[in-house]
């Protein structure tokens, strides 16, 4: 089981890569569990054709611990696994400790061990902004963190800071950095900025994701990209990028 | 008004069970909190605390660490501290401020245990829950850590006691009491967790051939002990005159078996003759005697009453909607209020020896399995107010007084970790006496 969480700033498309990754992955047959870390509860939207899915804090708030893990899940595109952990009411409570909090139901209710999938995402609202938005890169949780970026210069902040947190917890046995997926803004010299980064952080730009309509239009129909144009280039880069992040260290180990 | 305990005390919290779970154990125990609020521990929970001494720590964390997320500070002090004191292990324990920041005691140890070379745990308690919670995150993790070389069986039948806290057994001598009838019926005690007992009685755990769990909180060390070492537990106290023999018998059985057994599910099924000498409790009625037989010996029936598979707890659980109409004891006349093991072994006791049924009202953590049909979870006060009216006798912690009818009768148990040691001098040691004790 692989399990990886994705950070970045927020609306620089973490949840649209996210959701085609799973789809690309469920399409070569690998078992895939998404779980949304957001309180707005939209990662796994586009894989669950827009269809209602009871957040698992939402859940807990209403039934306490008398629930079931079909309650709080279900199957999208593909057979996907699909969650979200929600959060509190917006300008109320604490939606880090709602994440720890998810996450913990989640684990104690089975979610690994009963759907044993290949391969888990956390979806992760933005930046580390506090103890519980680390949760997820935590021991037992994600192995790997990979980072969403943009050339903008708020989302290359963003990346640093997320990298910074990943080197605070170093001594921790916490989740290491995977490296970076840009995706593609068009700024001016959008490549060379983030190949700084790269060098700062001593990481590398795993996978490129051109700026493109057809993702509107896949949100649009309430479907990922890969679902909704199969045949695109988009599409074609979406697995290209799956392959990549599921399979590279597999292969590394191989050779 | 739900959740709300208006009348009555409310029991300790979580992080209290851990420190009394290894308050013993030479480690040293800081509480992750702001200074004060936990001093409650030391000051009313503990009654070992001017006697006998443990480290325990509370870290004093400041406004602004919480806010800043300053776990650099504790970290530093919990290494200087331990490097300084040079305890058996470091237990990192939270409170509702770390657990609300979502501070990761777990890697907070890890990283104190890689400066210090001093084993390190941490503990997610949260003062939210009660101490079961607690006692039993201790105990589990304690054995987890410490209990893990090859078990040395001793030719004699040797038994760990698993979770014994003053929390709920008191100073009264009741857990030396549960020592000696281990002793008296030719077994061999090996370790008690957590009362007169070392870390190093602790790694030699694995030796015993069967665990008795006195409380809730021991269930989770006799899991990993089942696990690891395939040793069974059986559930129960041995109160009373009847019961301590039935559950003496129940052990050598268990440690033959290597079967799971919870001691009191045997009792008021296929029912036996009470004891004839003086109530101590309730009427001089018979009402209920006709149920009751004992004989010394288990029957068949009652054996697999008790014993744990996973069809009968999925029926136990399908009875959750009937509690209350045991056709055996339609007529219950006691009602005990506190931990599960402790009350239901009460209980069990109580119906054996005096031929009088009674049920438990349990406020606090358990699970289906440790309560008999007839018991009820309450962990609102109302609830348990409505239930107190259904029996003519109320057993408990004497705060629980104030919620009797006018008139009921009551019978006091103080309760550690209910009114902390306000009631040390008139807690009785029921173990493996005549119940009479018990005072109005």
């Amino acid at each position: 089981m692989k399990k990886i969480a994705v950070y970045g700033k927020g609306g620089i498309g973490k949840s649209t890569i996210v959701s085609n990754l799973s789809a690309a992955l469920a399409k070569r047959g690998l078992r895939v569990m998404q779980i949304g870390c957001d309180p707005k509860a939209d990662s796994t939207l586009s894989l669950r054709h827009g269809e209602p899915l009871p957040t698992v804090l939402e859940t807990v708030r209403q039934k306490k611990d008398a629930f079931a893990l079909e309650e709080i899940t279900c199957l999208g595109y593909g057979g996907v696994i699909c969650a979200e952990a929600g959060g509190p009411v917006p300008g109320l409570g604490c939606a880090g400790r709602g994440i720890i909090t998810a996450l913990e139901k989640l684990e104690t209710r089975g979610a690994y061990e009963i759907f044993r999938p290949d391969v888990v995402f956390y979806d992760v609202l933005g930046d580390v902004v506090c103890g519980g938005f680390s949760m997820p890169m935590r021991r037992g949780y994600a192995e790997e963190v990979l980072i969403v970026t943009s050339g903008e210069n708020m989302s290359i902040y963003a990346a640093a800071n997320i990298a910074m947190a990943i080197e605070n917890f170093k001594g921790r046995g916490y989740a290491k950095l995977g490296g970076l997926i840009l995706n593609r803004r068009n700024v001016k010299d959008e490549e060379t900025k983030v190949r700084t980064l790269c060098g700062d952080l001593h990481t590398s730009i795993i996978g490129m994701i051109d700026r493109s309509d057809l993702v509107t239009e896949a949100e649009t129909m309430k479907k990922t990209v890969v679902e909704a144009f199969p045949d695109s280039e988009m599409a074609a880069a979406f697995g290209e990028l799956a392959d990549t992040v599921v399979f590279r260290q597999r292969t590394a180990d191989k050779a | 008004m739900r959740q709300t305990a208006g009348l009555i005390s409310t029991y300790s919290s979580d992080e209290f069970g851990i420190c009394s779970a290894l308050y013993e154990l030479g480690g040293m125990v800081v509480m992750h909190d702001a200074s004060g609020c936990n001093s409650t521990y030391t000051t009313h929970d503990e009654p070992r605390w001017y006697d006998m001494d443990s480290m325990i720590y509370i870290s004093a964390i400041s406004e602004m660490e919480a806010i800043m997320g300053d776990d650099e500070k504790l970290i530093r002090d919990l290494t200087e501290t331990a490097l300084e004191m040079k305890p058996k292990f470091v237990a990192v324990v939270g409170a509702p401020i770390p657990y609300m920041i979502g501070t990761d005691l777990s890697a907070i140890a890890a990283v104190t245990e890689q400066a210090t070379g001093i084993p390190c745990m941490g503990f997610a308690a949260n003062g939210m829950n009660y101490y079961t919670k607690g006692v039993s995150m201790a105990l589990e993790a304690i054995v987890r850590r410490f209990c893990t070389g090859p078990a040395l069986r001793t030719e004699n039948l040797s038994v760990n006691i698993l979770g014994a806290t003053p929390l709920d057994f008191s100073l009264n001598g009741s857990v030396d009491s549960i020592k000696d009838w281990i002793r008296e019926n030719h077994m061999e005690l090996n370790a008690c967790l957590s009362m007169g007992c070392t870390l190093e009685d602790i790694a030699g755990a694995g030796n015993a051939h069967v665990n008795l769990v006195v409380s809730y909180g021991g269930l989770a060390a006799a899991r990993y002990l089942k696990e690891q070492y395939g040793i069974p537990y059986v559930a129960g106290v041995p109160f009373g005159e009847r019961f301590p023999v039935m559950l003496a018998g129940m052990l050598k059985e268990a440690a033959a078996s290597g079967q799971d057994l919870v001691s009191y599910q045997a009792v008021g099924k296929n029912q036996t003759p009470p004891v004839p000498d003086a109530p101590y409790i309730g009427s001089d009625s018979d009402e209920g005697q006709k149920n009751i037989r004992y004989d010394g010996e288990y029957s068949g029936q009652e054996r697999r009453n008790c014993q744990l598979t996973g069809k009968a707890q999925e029926q136990k659980n399908d009875s959750q909607n009937k509690r209350n109409v045991h056709p055996q004891r339609d007529k219950v006349r006691i009602s005990i209020i506190g931990e599960s093991v402790f009350s239901a072994s009460l209980a069990a006791a109580i119906e054996l020896d005096r031929g009088i049924s009674a049920r438990v009202l349990c406020p606090l953590d358990t699970e289906d399995q440790l309560l008999r049909e007839c018991d009820l979870r309450t962990p609102e006060e109302d609830d348990l107010m409505e239930h107190l009216l259904e029996t003519e006798i109320a057993v408990g912690d004497p705060m629980y007084r104030v919620l009797c009818r006018d008139g009921q009768r009551f019978y006091s148990l103080p309760h550690e970790a209910f009114s902390g040691r306000i009631y040390d001098p008139v807690n009785p040691n029921l173990i493996n006496r005549k119940l009479e004790v018990l005072s109005c």
